[in-house]
């Protein structure tokens, strides 16, 4: 036996063999010395009859030591092999107590599976290029005069990009981009909008990607003018019936033909993930000057960022351009992730899916403590009959860890169906969602999870099983008084984390409902019912001067205007919810003038005449524009602009301008009208903003008032069609839908968090009732004994309640503490309600105590019927 | 011993020690004894070689190996025949005996007879 033992730790083949030769050495030296030689001579003969002594001995050695390594092997398996039959089939015995655990496990991966699998496609992964560490997005900011309160970024022009190209060493490769629409002429002469995209020929490599059929472009294809195209996969199998043939015909752009000569894989993607992927591909002219450019560059590999951007810039500052172009920008690179518009509210649910989990560990656990007092005793006759502490443990991890293997399962189908709703219901306005997929990475993160979880929760069951396995245990019915009270408090301290943690979920999806809430009942200033906005895309080549466009725009209007069920109409430079900018400084009378080059932006609109009335913006003060000319110079300003330069003071005479290079002319303040949320209903209230007679508008919009309850569209449609048959289709949106979809992203997170706050709270709940009940069980015979000495209903109702409400309250007042200091995650994205908003989180508390209170019924219940006799008979 | 027993015996060491332990559970010592006793002492066991053999015929599963106590109270490993040692000494013998068997027709028979 105790050699045995030893051989556990020591080298047991080295012995063993020693032990074997001596003996044998021994018995031939006897025979020797028995037929008459003496001891040593005995001793020697005995030796040399072996042999080469150290040969043989090491040759035992190596067959021993590899036979007990393979056995020592096996006996692990088989030893693991049993483990998880005994865990199966104790499992399987209590099915009931097995589906709730896995159940909780499921739920809790499957949430943390569902956002990750978001995370890890959007954030952590968000390009499929090859060295996508290195890629980051290149591009401008204004170095002074933002005052628009968002980030603004600013695309490099074609000419910085030529120079950035030429003279850069940060980069392996700078790829300047376009994405635009194109009316598409088809055979059968309708016209429809086709995605382009514009890129040199590099991007192909850039992005890893080869064309499946045909040829990618080349760099000769730019230089013959580049009347060549790509086609996208599914664009050539939709439109061309995936056919071969598609190659060398000629298609009709904007009424420009290209020739196709390749197909590009659906994988080949623009680095903007919002954008939809493209249908055709178009070379880049850098040599055409005008448009702003989207820039993404691959680093070499040791240069950071930060460095490249300070390159970039000292490139522009060096060269001829600076001296002649106006503008004071700041080259930044930044992380494609970075860029992701959904990113703050993908923290948020990051947290709180782990908090989630969090409240479904605590759960588990409780049920496996729950389980450990029930099996007290088995465990004990196991440890009695010899198991050893190490077997016992192991048999419990083991159990734990098959719980964790089919939570994992079970999280990875919830996180799938969840992942899957989640972008079936996406908003609009989260169009990246769409990527998300479960990948390899998101697999080996919820495997990690469910691993991790049911260890420490298998541990934490397992050191408490060991520490009452004692003969005690085998003796008392059930458990001593201590050990029962000893796991009270520690079921107590769970159900408390418990708590704490679903009320900072509790107070920070309060303060998001509140925030949609109030985003919701802003009155926006004016009337977004029955408006519609009209955008006509004119191509360049059938339209090619500004005054064209107008013209066609103007005519264009005037026939609106008498189409069936429209009211009245409006020609803007932008229709809500959009902010347009003026770029320059504004100067407002008797400010001095701001220094040219400084580029700020002024929101502003170009309207007409009929537009306030049009769009229902209240005129507070003076008249709309009553000269209409252009000369007149006449301006109009809301109540915040007022209120930012005037502040009390009427603004009615003054005047402003917006200075670029110094020339601009003053414009005189005709009205005043109220505050309307024309950029969204996010954009912050009371944005000074300036309304200017629209006379160089670009691309105009025309904003339809439709007769209650009419639909203008058709009519409008037709009347384009009419106008210029060879026009791609124009787009036409509903301003209420519009508007209502700028606040869809955030109460589409608002939604996710309420529903993982759910999720927690109901665990919670879950796992005080297991309290409640149990300590209810664990004191049938005292409830039963006050009963019997005369304690009343309510009494005893009332002193159940009171413990869970007390456990309820002391994680209210955890969580409200983790709340203020949680909720930072929340700062950006709460309108018209503070982190610290008293009303949320006092809300938050008292959800979390009425749901305890709620938790306590049926234990209550159970206490009020306790038989006395019965209670006190018993065991 | 450099002569031609010792190479005749490693071919057969093996199916020796199963034979000598399908009598009964022997350690090395007596494993060596019985065979010089049973060959009166034509054939000795080659020591060196012994040890290693049986560490191999454990390794194959076809002996196993258990400590116990001598008549003269002195601790030895003893080893034994398995179901696995049976069937592969069943199995050897018969392939012994032909081989043998041929053996000795071919030293048996007369030059020129055929």
């Amino acid at each position: 036996m105790w050699r045995r033992y030893l051989r556990f730790w020591g080298p047991r083949a080295e012995a063993d063999v020693d032990d074997e030769l001596a003996f044998h050495i021994e018995m031939r030296a006897r025979d020797y010395m028995a037929r008459g030689l003496s001891a040593t001579e005995a001793r020697r003969a005995a030796t040399g009859r072996l042999g080469d002594l150290a040969a043989a001995r090491a040759e035992c050695i190596a067959v021993t030591t590899r036979r007990e390594r393979r056995m020592t092997r096996a006996q692990l398996i088989d030893a693991f092999v049993y483990d998880v039959r005994y865990a199966v089939r104790t499992l399987g015995r209590q099915k009931g107590w097995t589906l709730v655990a896995i159940a909780t496990l499921a739920l809790g991966i499957g949430a943390n599976t569902a956002v990750f699998s978001v995370v890890n496609s959007l954030l952590l992964n968000p390009l499929p290029y090859p060295n996508a560490d290195r890629v980051a997005m290149v591009y401008q900011e204004p170095t002074e005069g933002n005052s628009t309160g968002m980030r603004v970024f600013i695309n490099p022009q074609p000419r910085i990009v030529r120079l950035w190209k030429e003279h850069a060493r940060s980069f392996e490769a700078i790829e300047p981009f376009l994405a635009s629409d194109r009316a598409m002429r088809l055979s059968d002469g309708t016209v429809s909008t086709v995605r382009a995209a514009f890129v040199l020929p590099s991007f192909a490599s850039f992005t890893g990607t080869r064309p499946i059929r045909g040829r990618a472009f080349t760099d000769a294809d730019h230089v013959e003018g580049g009347r060549v195209a790509l086609l996208s996969e599914p664009f050539w199998r939709s439109r061309f019936g995936a056919d071969s043939a598609a190659i060398g015909k000629s298609i009709t752009l904007d009424r420009e033909a290209y020739t196709v000569i390749g197909i590009m894989p659906s994988t080949y993607r623009l680095p903007r993930l919002s954008e939809a992927v493209s249908d055709v591909w178009l070379p880049l002219d850098l040599r055409k000057e005008g448009l702003g450019l989207s820039v993404i560059a691959r680093l070499r590999p040791d240069v950071n960022p930060a460095t490249a951007a300070t390159e970039l810039d000292s490139v522009y500052a060096r060269s001829e351009l600076a001296k002649t172009d106006h503008g004071d920008f700041r080259t930044k690179l930044s992380l494609p992730s970075q860029l992701v518009s959904f990113r703050d509210s993908l923290v948020l649910l990051s947290a709180a899916v782990a908090l989630v989990l969090l409240v479904a560990c605590g759960n588990v656990a409780h049920l496996l403590l729950a389980r450990t007092a029930t099996r007290q005793r088995e465990l004990a006759v196991r440890a009695a009959l010899g198991a050893s502490r190490v077997r016992i443990v192991r048999q419990l991890l083991t159990e734990s860890l098959l719980l964790g293997v089919a939570g994992c399962l079970g999280g990875l189908l919830l996180g799938w169906l969840g992942l899957n709703a989640l972008i079936a219901l996406r908003p609009d306005s989260l169009p990246e969602l769409a990527v998300a997929r479960i990948d390899r990475v998101t697999l080996a993160v919820t495997a990690g999870l469910a691993a991790l979880t049911s260890l420490a929760v298998g541990a934490l069951g397992a050191l408490h099983a060991l520490r009452h396995s004692g003969h005690d245990a085998l003796k008392a019915g059930t458990l001593g008084l201590s050990q029962s009270r000893r796991q009270r408090r520690l079921r107590a301290l769970l159900v408390v984390s418990e708590m704490a943690v679903s009320t900072v979920l509790l107070v920070g999806a309060t303060l998001l409902v509140r925030s949609i809430a109030h985003l919701q009942s802003i009155d926006p200033g004016f009337e977004p019912r029955d408006l519609y906005a009209v955008q006509v895309g004119m191509p360049r080549e059938a339209y090619p001067t500004d005054e064209a466009r107008r013209a066609f725009i103007a005519q264009l209007a005037e026939r609106i205007r008498s189409a069936p069920g429209v009211a009245a109409i409006s020609v803007a430079a932008g229709a809500p919810p959009g902010r347009n900018f003026m770029i320059g400084a504004l100067q407002v009378d008797g400010q001095p003038a701001p220094p040219p080059g400084s580029t700020g932006f002024v929101d502003y609109n170009g309207v007409d005449a009929n537009y306030f009335r049009v769009m229902g913006i209240r005129l507070l003060e003076g008249t709309t524009f009553t000269d209409t000319s252009a000369s007149a110079r006449q301006g109009v300003v809301n109540a915040g602009f007022v209120r930012k330069h005037w502040p009390g003071q009427s603004a009615l005479g003054r005047r402003f301008r917006v200075v670029y290079d110094g020339k601009e002319e003053w414009n005189t303040i005709v009205g005043v009208v109220a505050d309307a949320f024309t950029g969204g209903l996010t954009a912050e209230a009371g944005t000074p903003m300036v309304y200017v007679r629209s006379t160089e508008l670009f691309e105009p919009v025309v904003i339809v008032r439709a007769v209650a309850g009419a639909d203008p569209i058709p009519g409008v449609r037709s009347l384009i069609r009419q106008a210029d048959a060879a026009l791609p289709p124009p787009t036409i949106s509903n301003v209420d839908n519009a508007m209502q979809r700028s606040v869809a992203g955030p109460r589409f997170t608002t939604v996710l968090l309420v529903g993982f706050t759910g999720l927690a709270l109901v665990l919670a709940a879950i796992g005080l009732y297991g309290v409640m009940a149990y300590a209810v069980a664990q004191q049938t015979r005292e409830i039963g004994i006050r009963i019997a000495l005369g304690a009343t209903q309510s009494g005893i109702a009332r002193s159940v309640l009171s413990r869970g409400v007390v456990l309820a309250c002391a994680g209210a007042a955890l969580g409200l503490v983790g709340a203020r200091w949680g909720t930072k995650v929340l700062e950006h994205m709460l309108y018209g309600v503070g982190r610290f908003d008293a009303a949320s989180f006092a809300i938050g508390a008292l959800v979390l105590i009425g749901t305890a209170a709620l938790a306590c019924v049926v234990p209550m219940r159970r206490a009020v019927a306790v038989d006395p006799l019965i209670a006190i008979r018993a065991d | 011993m450099a002569d031609s027993t010792t190479d005749f015996l490693k071919g057969t060491l093996d199916l020796m020690v199963l034979k000598t332990l399908s009598w009964a559970p022997a350690h090395g010592y007596g494993i060596a004894r019985w065979i010089e006793q049973c060959t009166d002492d034509v054939l000795q066991v080659e020591e060196g070689s012994l040890y290693p053999a049986l560490h191999k015929l454990e390794e194959r599963g076809l002996i196993v190996a258990e400590w116990g106590v001598t008549e003269h109270n002195r601790r030895a490993k003893y080893y034994r025949l398995t179901a696995a040692g049976k069937k592969q000494l069943a199995a050897s013998r018969d392939y012994w005996a032909r081989f043998a068997g041929a053996v000795f027709k071919v030293l048996e028979t007369a030059p020129g007879t055929r």
